[in-house]
């Protein structure tokens, strides 16, 4: 899916798109990217090579830490300063760059490690390397990305805070990372989509569901916003599970298409954790865990409801009216 | 030796383009090599073919670049010696006649090899005295058409060789095309090893890879899973690859209820990367001219579950030792063999080892030594012919003129156009 289809959605999801993963509006944080990308190309079209690309290879551990890899260029003897630097897109505060040392790692391989103890913001980190020889910093390219161990990814339900970093390939070929940090989480697994409403099972992270937890449906709509829906969780231990009657979102439409995003209030009075799947290998839920709309009367309209991950990755119901492409 | 590939378009994404890549750069570690692309559409390759290996085009169809070609009015003038019962007829022109037949005319290589039926016609018919001529098949004799066939058929005389990529299309190149003295050899596409560890066995993925096709039959897959996760629904079935079928796909996973079960993944590059994720591979097409996924899976150390069809699957898989082969279209089938494999975690490990030790037959160093002898055979054969007086050039010339009357005269009656 382009980013420009991705665009031509409702008004109603506007917060969304501000996520989607566009590196040229990347501005402030990405103003080096720009200028090493339009110089390449004006190399290229001379005829002469571009810059060797640098590349990247990333290996997942299943506590959330990443090990990247990368084969130093030819006749550049790294200096001890030598970093890989992290930037986030669109920030530009001291949060917002992580420079993790660039190590020998035997014959013309370099080394550096992203604990799963540095904690970063959520959001998609560019990657780039500096070599410490005063030049610009570097772009990296993705290599090999072994992330099997997120797979089937299964913290302690214990965690206080849950850190997820998924590397990626960008739309441009650029390697990047999108970071999640979050505590308590609630993490969806499967679910069931019936006419009658949807059925989310999944796992508590960072609290314990306790008396009078709920999962809670809220209308992104601004103007004029429905009260939310609540329904009863069913527990056992972290594990938890809902089902939200579509009747009470079809109740409360009014036009066009509507998304809800889904919370879960893990006690009476609890602070509300959003839903979400963080927990695999998959950088973009949107585009790979899919599930049908299906059919609600809702007076003389005919709705379609169905769930769908954000571009954030979190759980949210779109409530479509007859009308609605 | 100096060796000298000709391909379609050598910046573009696909398996022959691949597979040249890789032979090609495995063939510079001891020969000059150089790849020359009769069309070149962007700058850079997808696929790089290393930094020995001289790579050039012949027609620039960069619109925005100095040299473009696509507005020469010979450009719009059809083509005379590229077949036009060739796929890629529409792409060739009076000036890829022109360019091509010159760069064949001063070609300097010892060693020319065409990479598809279009290229190794003009191979035969206007490379210059000297050069060894091979022509490579990367699809099937069986999937061309009759008039494709008779221009080969025409044509081919001339080459010293051609090779297939099965031993199944290269008995069909011998029994339906008889080449007099020309070599009909199969040899295998190389696969590198991959860059990361092989897979473990423990991850619950079946993984399949390959466009979204009707030749793919997903459709067969999806639904042999559906049988699977009635007994096992702590496994996933993941499908990478983009393509036309993905929406009737969709409907299907919808249809059966598998939405948390299977999953469309979208185009994935490496493809290394995915097959370690998973414990079980699965083909379920109809017809795989060699088997390239079947391969990159072993060498992952996944054990393979594929249909039987033409032409790889049976010489890539050795059933029930490092895979297993059921019958095409047959869901049941399919579903009871990735069962067994589920079920069995011995077998599956043990299976997969097997895997990783027999795929490393197609490790590129392996396959481009099969080549590089090839080349060599005929290398000598050709200098030792022209101390006889250049009798093999002289017949295989006398030969194509007769099947090229003899197809023309059918052709005629018929009402095929055969270029």
């Amino acid at each position: 899916m382009t980013a420009s289809r991705q665009l031509t959605w409702t008004g109603d999801e506007t917060k969304e798109s501000a996520a989607i993963d566009q590196e040229a509006t990347a501005g402030s944080g990405g103003a080096p990217d720009g200028r090493e990308r339009r110089a390449g190309r004006r190399k290229r079209a001379d005829g002469t090579a571009a810059p060797a690309e640098l590349r990247a290879d990333c290996i997942a551990d299943s506590a959330g830490g990443l090990t990247f890899d990368l084969t130093a260029p030819k006749d550049t003897a790294p200096a001890w300063s030598a970093a890989l630097v992290l930037r986030r897109r669109g920030g530009d505060g001291a949060d917002d760059e992580v420079r993790l040392p660039l190590g020998p790692n035997g014959a013309g391989r370099l080394r550096a490690v992203l604990p799963s103890t540095v904690a970063l913001a959520e959001g998609r980190w560019n990657a780039y390397a500096d070599l410490g020889d005063g030049d610009a910093l570097r772009r990296l390219q993705p290599g090999v990305n072994d992330l099997r161990s997120l797979v089937d990814r299964r913290p302690l339900a214990g965690i206080g805070r849950l850190g997820v970093r998924i590397p990626y390939a960008t739309k441009l070929g650029n390697l990047a990372l999108r970071s999640w940090l979050r505590g308590p989480h609630a993490e969806a697994g499967d679910i069931l989509v019936s006419p009658d409403g949807m059925t989310v099972s999944g796992r508590l992270y960072g609290a314990a569901p306790a008396a009078g937890a709920l999962a809670e449906a809220r209308a992104r709509r601004a103007a004029g916003s429905p009260a939310p829906v609540t329904v009863p969780l069913t527990v056992d231990g972290p594990e938890f599970c809902f089902t939200l009657p579509y009747e009470e979102l079809a109740g409360r439409w009014a036009h066009g298409t509507e998304p809800w995003d889904l919370w879960l209030r893990p006690a009476e009075g609890a602070h509300p954790v959003r839903i979400a799947r963080l927990l695999d290998d998959v950088a973009d839920k949107k585009q790979v865990f899919n599930y049908p709309a299906l059919p609600v009367p809702a007076g003389a309209a005919q709705l379609r409801i169905g769930p769908y991950y954000t571009l954030d990755n979190d759980l949210a119901v779109r409530v479509a009216g007859p009308d609605a492409g | 030796m100096h060796i000298s590939f000709l391909i379609h378009n050598a910046y573009g994404i696909g398996g022959t383009i691949r597979t040249t890549c890789t032979l090609a750069r495995t063939l510079a570690e001891q020969h000059d090599v150089e790849i020359v692309s009769a069309l070149r559409h962007r700058d850079t390759p997808v696929f790089d073919p290393g930094p020995r290996v001289a790579l050039r085009h012949l027609v620039d169809l960069r619109e925005s670049g100095p040299h473009y070609d696509g507005g020469d009015p010979a450009h719009a003038r059809p083509a005379k010696v590229f077949p036009a019962a060739e796929r890629r007829y529409d792409q060739y022109s009076e000036l890829t006649d022109r360019r091509i037949a010159q760069h064949l005319r001063r070609i300097e290589a010892d060693v020319v090899v065409g990479t598809r039926p279009g290229l190794n016609v003009h191979l035969a018919r206007q490379t210059r005295r000297g050069p060894v001529r091979i022509g490579q098949e990367h699809l099937t004799l069986d999937t061309h058409s009759r008039a494709l066939k008779m221009a080969l058929r025409g044509a081919y005389p001339r080459l010293d060789a051609v090779t297939t990529v099965t031993e199944a299309d290269a008995r069909a190149y011998r029994r339906r095309l008889r080449l007099p003295g020309v070599r009909v050899e199969a040899v295998p596409n190389g696969v590198p090893a991959p860059a990361l560890p092989p897979a473990d066995g423990t991850g619950k993925v079946v993984v399949a890879a390959g466009r979204l096709a009707p030749v793919k039959r997903y459709d067969v897959l999806v639904r042999a899973f559906a049988r699977v996760v009635a007994e096992r629904p702590d496994w996933r079935l993941r499908i990478y690859g983009g393509g036309a079928e993905k929406a009737a796909l969709r409907s299907l996973i919808d249809e059966l209820g598998l939405y948390n079960h299977v999953f469309l993944m979208g185009p994935a590059h490496p493809l290394e990367a995915e097959w370690a994720k998973g414990s079980i591979a699965a083909v379920s097409s109809s017809m795989e001219a060699f088997g390239m996924t079947i391969v990159e899976a072993m060498r992952c150390g996944l054990p393979v579950v594929a249909t039987d069809c033409p032409h790889g699957p049976g010489e890539i898989i050795s059933d029930g030792v490092d895979g297993r082969l059921v019958p095409v279209g047959d869901p049941e089938a399919m579903a009871g063999a990735l069962l067994t494999l589920i079920g069995d975690d011995d077998a599956r490990r043990r299976m997969g080892a097997a895997a990783l030790a027999a795929s490393a037959r197609f490790d590129p160093a392996r396959i481009a030594a099969r080549h590089e002898a090839l080349f060599g055979e005929l290398l000598a054969r050709r200098r030792a012919s022209w101390l006889h007086g250049g009798l093999h050039r002289a017949r295989g010339a006398l030969l194509s003129g007769a099947y090229a009357t003899k197809d023309a005269a059918r052709a005629a009656l018929r009402g095929v156009r055969t270029a």
